[in-house]
């Protein structure tokens, strides 16, 4: 049933690896980012409690980059276009991208977990597994993001312009710079209809305290039902027959 | 066997408020190589993508082979957009493969044969292991014409295939297609030159969304009443013809 997903899959991972210059600047960008939270952060206390917000604030950021702007992409090629015309469904296409980009957002946060557990030397609890499929989680909502925002961009240049639409409020109402108890009410209103904030409370639970999933649980479920809501606005939006 | 490969009745199609298909009604034979001609502008491409199911009509009805089109029954269907529309990291050969694999040739020696074949087919053997991104237009518009194909559909829609191309790979194209028609598929092309005109079995002239003539190059070109009439002079007579008409509404 899903077939035609994996071929698409399939075509996705074949085609980024063999562009090397991608390839190259998805392993160096994260790992300078994390150099430079690694280098500024004075206390190792502080970079301890900051990585886990920071690991789930990447994988949402590469992972809608990534896909926002390689969807547009196939839009303006016209790739897209074709492969409507052929015998795939909507869902194929999305699960499609699914797969093949969530295999390289996962790629890019195990590079920055790593880096940052081993050479930046921060401590972590919890099970890796169960940090990795959280990981995951988050991974699959920022493609889907990616993949409902780029319907709205004619072209690269807007899907950046959504950057600080989509993923900078993310940023500052996440509690990842400062807890969101703290911020005016209006506002902790509105974090708590962001992904991020589920992102960022669920890792550190389980990089500091030491959860596992099940701990978690009420994170896992609402980052789930946003990933679900994205895949579904991803699959409405993506139109085979316009009605003219 | 039906003897008509699509059948539009009444179509129309808007953009906004703007008509691009107007009230068109055809029938294209089977086996046929019909063309579909006219300026930039008249409504060619936007007919091929509500062939394709790309479009939803605003009114009227499609059938392609007997079915409205759908991405259930696209496997029938081979499309071939105005952009070459492929993947310009992957080499020739994965491109014709992905689209192989996604019209449904599942098994992978047969696959892998008809692949090899298209390359071929479509003389690119020695570049089938070069990216996309390294090929002339020319060669772009070969693996695209082989992408629409490898799944041998009956009914094959090319918009604007000859656009780009040096006259010696144009008249390969056009060999090519003569071919597939021999052997019984359907063709629509689109155009806008008359060279590709003259190779069509038949062809109708579109203007604003609207048929203005249909008819075989040659029946075409008598219409104009003058012995030695192109196509081009062909066109530009309807033309007149189409704007009397209007004049007197």
């Amino acid at each position: 049933m899903l077939s035609n997903a994996f071929s698409i899959a399939g075509r996705i991972i074949n085609q980024l690896i063999r562009d090397r210059r991608t390839m190259g600047l998805l392993i160096i960008a994260p790992l300078l980012i994390a150099s430079i939270v690694g280098v500024s952060v004075p206390d190792k206390r502080i970079l301890d409690y900051t990585a886990p917000a920071m690991l789930a604030m990447l994988i949402l950021f590469f992972g809608f980059l990534l896909t926002g702007i390689s969807f547009q992409r196939e839009r303006s090629q016209g790739t897209l276009e074709r492969l409507m015309a052929a015998p795939v469904s909507r869902l194929d296409v999305v699960s499609g991208y699914l797969m093949g980009f969530l295999l390289f957002a996962l790629a890019q946060t195990l590079i920055i977990f790593f880096y940052m557990v081993y050479v930046l030397d921060i401590n972590f609890q919890g099970d890796l597994w169960q940090i990795i499929v959280f990981q995951a989680i988050i991974g699959v909502g920022a493609v889907c993001l990616g993949t409902f925002t780029s319907t709205f961009a004619r072209n690269e240049f807007q899907i950046m312009q959504f950057i600080p639409i989509v993923i900078l409020p993310q940023f500052f109402l996440c509690g990842l710079l400062w807890p969101v108890e703290q911020l005016p009410e209006y506002l902790q209103w509105i974090a708590k209809f962001l992904p991020l904030t589920y992102g960022v409370d669920g890792i550190r639970a389980m990089m500091l305290e030491g959860e596992s999933l099940l701990g978690v649980i009420k994170e896992v479920g609402v980052l789930a039902g946003f990933a679900a809501g994205f895949v579904v606005l991803a699959s409405l939006t993506l139109r085979r027959g316009t009605s003219g | 066997m039906n003897d008509t490969a699509v059948a539009i009745d009444r179509l129309t199609f808007n953009y906004g408020k703007l008509r691009v298909i107007d009230d068109l009604s055809l029938e294209i034979p089977a086996g046929t190589s019909f063309g579909l001609l006219g300026p930039n502008g008249s409504g060619k491409t936007t007919l091929i993508r509500l062939l394709v199911g790309l479009l939803k009509p605003a009114e009227g009805s499609i059938q392609c082979l007997g079915r409205t089109p759908s991405s259930s029954n696209a496997r029938l269907r081979g499309y071939m957009p105005q952009l070459p529309s492929l993947y310009a990291e992957l080499t020739v050969k994965q491109n014709i493969d992905f689209f192989a694999r996604i019209y449904g040739l599942r098994d992978r020696k047969q696959r892998e044969s008809r692949v090899d074949e298209i390359i071929k087919l479509v003389d690119l053997w020695s570049k089938r292991k070069t990216q996309v991104m390294k090929l002339s237009g020319g060669m772009k518009q070969r693996v695209s014409l082989g992408c629409a194909i490898v799944h041998n559909p009956p009914l094959i829609f090319l918009d604007e295939p000859t656009v780009g191309l040096d006259p010696d790979v144009r008249v390969n194209f056009w060999d090519y297609f003569e071919s597939l028609t021999r052997s019984g598929s359907t063709i629509v092309v689109s155009s806008h030159t008359m060279d590709d005109a003259a190779h069509c079995q038949k062809l109708i002239f579109l203007r604003q969304g609207k048929i203005i003539a249909l008819g075989t190059p040659d029946e075409l070109r008598s219409a104009t009443g003058t012995s030695d009439a192109t196509l081009e002079d062909a066109f530009l007579y309807f033309i007149r013809r189409s704007e009397e008409a209007q004049n007197v509404e």
